[in-house]
């Protein structure tokens, strides 16, 4: 009878806990967008964007919507630490791919790192969000743009869920909007990849 | 009334105290940086056994720092001092290619601490000024980091001795510690 109870009170308050690592070129603006995901949806203030330094190990965010648990890997984008990238694929639920919308000149850099991430047998079929960063300065490429660039490599997606949403990382506009659209793929994509339980 | 005014005092100009330790392997450099941090100089060390204790203030952030002892016989008293700590400093001498499979095997263990769950991890490769040093990615590949699935961590390469690097690691620590709250 006891262990019926604990069992059954066990069940309801464990959360699912979903991870979602979040990519891109270094200064894509990949820790501001992790700072401003925690503020929106914690309450608490996060780290001002002038004090953010170029990340190379790891940080963390945890955010709750509704009962689910999502945590949120923010790996270092430099060059040399993109072998890591691929040691968090196995037990990530999603991929959030941030570009920064302003930088032209690397856009080509983006494409194919973004073809070498989606190309891993390991994430097939994990949710894709790419993120066209940094639209609050003039002059950024729209994600009708974006869509343009990166329709060639569409195809390599497969059947996978997968969309680009303007965000700006610095004022928070469209964060809450890509975080929801995370929630939901979380939930569709069950079947593929269970979330973690933890009590 | 008066505490609504003192918490606002504290609030703005007061400093919160933030509960450090370094630890690594016995003459990894855990008390030249401690001191470097507080003093801003070399001093001549000799092996702790036991630990150092200091306060060091940074950007309105008191910090206790706690330094232990690294030695094999001493190690099992980490445990001791694991209890409420914010950050974790995790000295490594980079130029000790034999030792990093033990020191990778420390950090584990420690790491495994359920007191431990939430505190920040900053790995330091030190001795980079000497010939030889490993840098610290192949430091980072070494002790495994990335596997490290629910922590946030960073690893910065300095030196003690000419004091290159600390500066940065210690501007980390700071933005993980306060997080934006302050």
């Amino acid at each position: 009878m006891y262990t019926l109870l604990t069992g059954l009170y066990k069940q309801w308050t464990q959360k699912e806990e979903f991870y979602i690592i979040i990519l891109g070129l270094d200064n894509a603006g990949k820790t501001t967008l992790l700072e401003k995901i925690k503020s929106t949806f914690t309450g608490i203030e996060g780290l001002p964007p002038e004090r953010i330094a170029p990340t190379v190990g790891l940080n963390m965010g945890k955010v709750d919507v509704k009962s689910t648990r999502m945590n949120f890997w923010d790996l270092g984008g430099q060059r040399e630490l993109h072998s890591i990238w691929e040691k968090y694929y196995s037990e990530c639920h999603a991929i959030v791919f941030v570009v920064d919308a302003t930088d032209k000149e690397r856009i080509e850099e983006v494409k194919s790192t973004f073809e070498t991430v989606i190309t891993n047998d390991t994430v097939e079929g994990v949710p894709v969000l790419m993120l066209a960063n940094k639209q609050d300065v003039a002059g950024a490429l729209s994600v009708h743009e974006i869509k343009e660039i990166f329709n060639p490599i569409a195809v390599q997606l497969g059947a996978r869920d997968s969309t680009v949403l303007p965000v700006s990382a610095l004022k928070g506009d469209g964060v809450r909007d890509a975080v929801d659209w995370l929630y939901l793929r979380l939930q569709r994509n069950k079947v593929d990849r269970p979330p973690v339980f933890r009590d | 009334m008066g505490q609504i005014f003192s918490r606002m005092f504290s609030r703005l100009w007061g400093s919160k105290e933030v509960r450090i330790l370094i630890l690594g392997l016995d003459g990894a450099g855990k008390t030249t940086i401690l001191y470097r941090f507080q003093i801003g100089e070399v001093v001549t060390t000799i092996p702790t056994v036991g630990f150092n204790v200091e306060t060091v203030t940074y950007k309105n952030i008191k910090f206790q720092v706690w330094d232990l002892g690294g030695q094999t016989s001493i190690r099992p008293y980490w445990r001791c001092y694991y209890t409420n700590t914010d950050a974790i400093i995790y000295v490594v001498d980079s130029q000790d290619r034999d030792r990093l499979g033990t020191s990778k095997e420390e950090l584990a263990a420690m790491l495994e601490e359920e007191e431990l769950r939430d505190a920040a991890l900053l790995v330091l490769a030190n001795k980079q000024d000497m010939e030889g040093a490993m840098s610290h990615t192949e430091v980072s590949e070494a002790l495994g980091l990335s596997s490290l699935r629910n922590r946030t961590w960073t690893i910065y390469k300095c030196s003690a001795k000419t004091g290159d690097g600390l500066t940065d690691a210690l501007d980390w620590l700071v933005n993980v510690v306060t997080g934006g709250k302050k």
